[in-house]
């Protein structure tokens, strides 16, 4: 097993005090390793952004410690947290935070300013990151003139220029329709899985459960691990996400069997190449 | 991050404009208050400014002109003209006093010449001739306008009348205004017969006026001798305690506001980015590249507003006399180089409290934006 990314023990966020004392997070405990991604779930006001704000070093946990790649954060002075943001963690919010003035290729090369001596490398990183997000065609656009999807993707791409070992995304989809959602959610997914970030993810959207390498429940401040409901399940053989049969109206026929996907971004993806997407369908055979 | 209080700064041409233009008129205003009191300041010592004898003699106890009374007994001029070093000394009679003309009554300098005394007398016409004969006045041609008076008007000095037959140009102002009567005319409203007010002297070549003056104090009895330099200071001193220092004190309130307006942009700048300022924290950038940043722009918008200023200056405010002409306006590079410095000093002070609230944010907030 791998050392950790996230390492955290028994940490508390109390606001206020006597009679007026506020447990927003309750000694919560969690490890995060490299390539796993994690869901915090949970219900409104549970306290799911003040852990994200503990976790990426904005807020300053009352008890307990944060290590992020072995550093104590909770021990560090405040001046020393920002490069600690800059440098080991990346962040994605709900509302994609893009700086309006700048273009595309700008937002993703903002935090690459903060680390020294790297200028060339982080031009070609962020060459690669436009490909990969297919933004070419937005290099200099302004954030203004983007769809929502595409201001996610920069806002992704954003929180991969330094390649830090962890990602914090905070309803990454909340302002996203459900297809362009559900592409956002494989992108996470993919550099979870394909390139080793560890991805801490707080959401409500229940279709990216079955993308979550862990799914945690967070309710009255206290932090629990939750179990996948297998049955009565199918997964789409696309992204792999969960799909629930019954109420399921995007479908389509192959090889006299019946595929039922998420969105018909997916369903378009498979009837391009069904072979590529057949052999990967094992888990729906497995649940039904 | 310098590259983002640029781009921030320069995405909203209009919105920045609006800010330069806010923090431009509160320059504007302090630069024309300043052009006025500059331009009142040289018209209150018009008259002994333009005609700059080497040295002024007077009473004994007198050392200026402005609201000033002086009688020289008129053989003293005689004596003085006979001392060696001496070139030339043009006496004047000089009465501070009200005049009527038409509904207008007004304060002004009133100058005795005698005759052929062009030495003494207005140093620019610009319409009609000396003065040749008893109950002629040469009026300000500001004045005229202001008036209504023209060549061959009427006015009244005391109880005397006077006829209009000639305009001097820059001889008007606010504080006082210089009209040129004959010698004798004045001498029977002053009833001064025998005496003069001041002695204008005019050195020979080579001579020190300096010098010159200290002998005709010596030599002279119960007179005052001052270089041109030492009876202009006095004289604006005095000017200034009486009226330019109203000026002043409006160009002070004005100098405050304009600091009110430029710190109030500056905080309306500053204010603006919070949200930004809340995401670029979160980023990992830390508080002092965020504090130059903030103060960056502070300064761009500030100097954007001087230049306009500036320009306005330049360009616009010569012009103001032409519709007000009882204005003289004197915009100087170096006023212009001072509210330079107390402009950026100003809105980097203005920009101060904003930048530290700010500076404050809580980066968590961007979870919240």
């Amino acid at each position: 097993m791998t050392s950790p990314i996230l390492s955290a023990k028994h940490i508390s966020k109390y606001y206020g005090s006597g009679h007026t004392k506020v447990r927003a997070v309750n000694d919560v405990s969690l490890e995060i390793q490299p390539g796993e991604l994690v869901l915090i779930m949970g219900p409104s006001g549970s306290g799911k952004t003040t852990l994200l704000s503990m976790l990426g070093g904005l807020l300053k946990a009352s008890e307990g410690s944060i290590e992020i790649e072995g550093i104590n954060i909770t021990q560090l002075k405040e001046a020393a947290l920002p490069n600690i943001r800059a440098l080991k963690i990346g962040f994605i919010f709900q509302a994609f935070n893009l700086l309006e003035a700048l273009t595309v290729e700008e937002n993703i090369l903002f935090p690459a300013q903060l680390r020294k001596h790297k200028a060339n490398s982080a031009k070609q990183r962020a060459d690669e990151l436009i490909q990969q997000l297919k933004l070419e065609h937005r290099r200099f656009a302004l954030p203004q003139t983007l769809s929502g999807g595409e201001k996610q993707r920069v806002a992704i791409a954003r929180a991969l220029i330094n390649e830090p070992g962890l990602i914090l995304a905070d309803e990454p989809t909340g302002n996203l329709d459900s297809q362009t959602g559900q592409e956002v959610m494989m992108i996470l997914h993919d550099i979870a899985r394909d390139h080793g970030y560890a991805v801490v993810m707080v959401t409500h959207d229940p279709r990216v459960e079955d993308i979550a390498d862990r799914i945690m429940w967070l309710e009255d401040g206290a932090l629990h691990d939750r179990k996948l409901e297998a049955h009565q399940w199918t997964h789409d053989p696309v992204c792999g996400m969960r799909v629930d049969e019954w109420k399921a109206d995007i479908k389509t026929e192959y090889k006299e069997k019946t595929y039922i996907f998420c969105s018909q971004g997916c369903k378009q993806r498979f009837e391009k190449n069904p072979v590529q997407y057949v052999s990967h369908s094992k888990r729906d055979e497995s649940s039904r | 991050m310098f590259q983002w209080a640029w781009k921030s700064l320069t995405k909203q041409p209009g919105s920045l404009t609006a800010s330069a233009l806010g923090i431009a008129f509160a320059f504007i205003l302090v630069i024309f208050f300043d052009a006025v009191w500059q331009g009142e300041s040289e018209q209150v010592v018009a008259y002994p400014e333009n005609i700059k004898p080497d040295i002024w003699v007077m009473q004994s106890g007198v050392g200026n002109m402005h609201m000033a009374m002086s009688f020289v007994w008129d053989w003293k001029a005689d004596k003085i003209a006979s001392m060696p070093g001496v070139k030339q000394v043009t006496p004047i009679l000089y009465l501070n006093n009200v005049i009527v003309a038409g509904d207008t009554k007004m304060f002004a300098f009133i100058v005795g010449l005698l005759p052929g005394a062009q030495r003494a007398g207005p140093w620019s016409m610009s319409a009609g001739r000396q003065i040749e004969n008893p109950g002629e006045v040469i009026i300000p041609d500001v004045l005229s306008e202001l008036t209504g008076i023209g060549m061959g008007d009427q006015l009244r000095i005391t109880d005397k009348n006077f006829t209009v037959v000639g305009l001097s140009s820059g001889t008007y102002s606010s504080a006082n205004t210089v009209l040129f009567v004959p010698f004798k005319d004045l001498e029977d409203i002053l009833s001064s017969s025998g005496t003069y007010s001041y002695l204008l002297v005019d050195a020979d070549d080579g001579i020190d006026a300096k010098d010159l003056a200290v002998q005709i104090r010596n030599e002279v009895d119960k007179v005052n001798a001052l270089t041109h330099a030492e009876f202009i200071k006095n004289d604006f001193a005095l000017a200034s305690q009486m009226g330019v220092e109203i000026i002043l004190m409006m160009t002070t309130i004005c100098s405050v506001l304009a600091a009110l307006i430029v710190a109030f942009t500056a905080y309306s700048l500053v204010m603006r980015k919070r949200q930004e300022i809340a995401i670029i924290k979160a980023l990992g950038v830390k508080n002092p590249l965020i504090f130059y940043a903030l103060m960056l722009q502070t300064g761009l918008v500030t100097l954007y507003g001087f230049v306009i200023a500036v320009v306005f200056a330049l360009f616009i405010i010569p012009y103001v006399p032409l519709l007000v002409p009882q204005l003289t306006l004197i915009v100087s590079m170096e006023s212009l180089f001072q509210l330079g410095v107390i402009a950026f000093v100003v809105a980097i002070s203005g920009a101060l409290l904003p930048t530290h609230m700010v500076l404050r944010l809580d980066p968590a907030t961007a979870f919240h934006v």
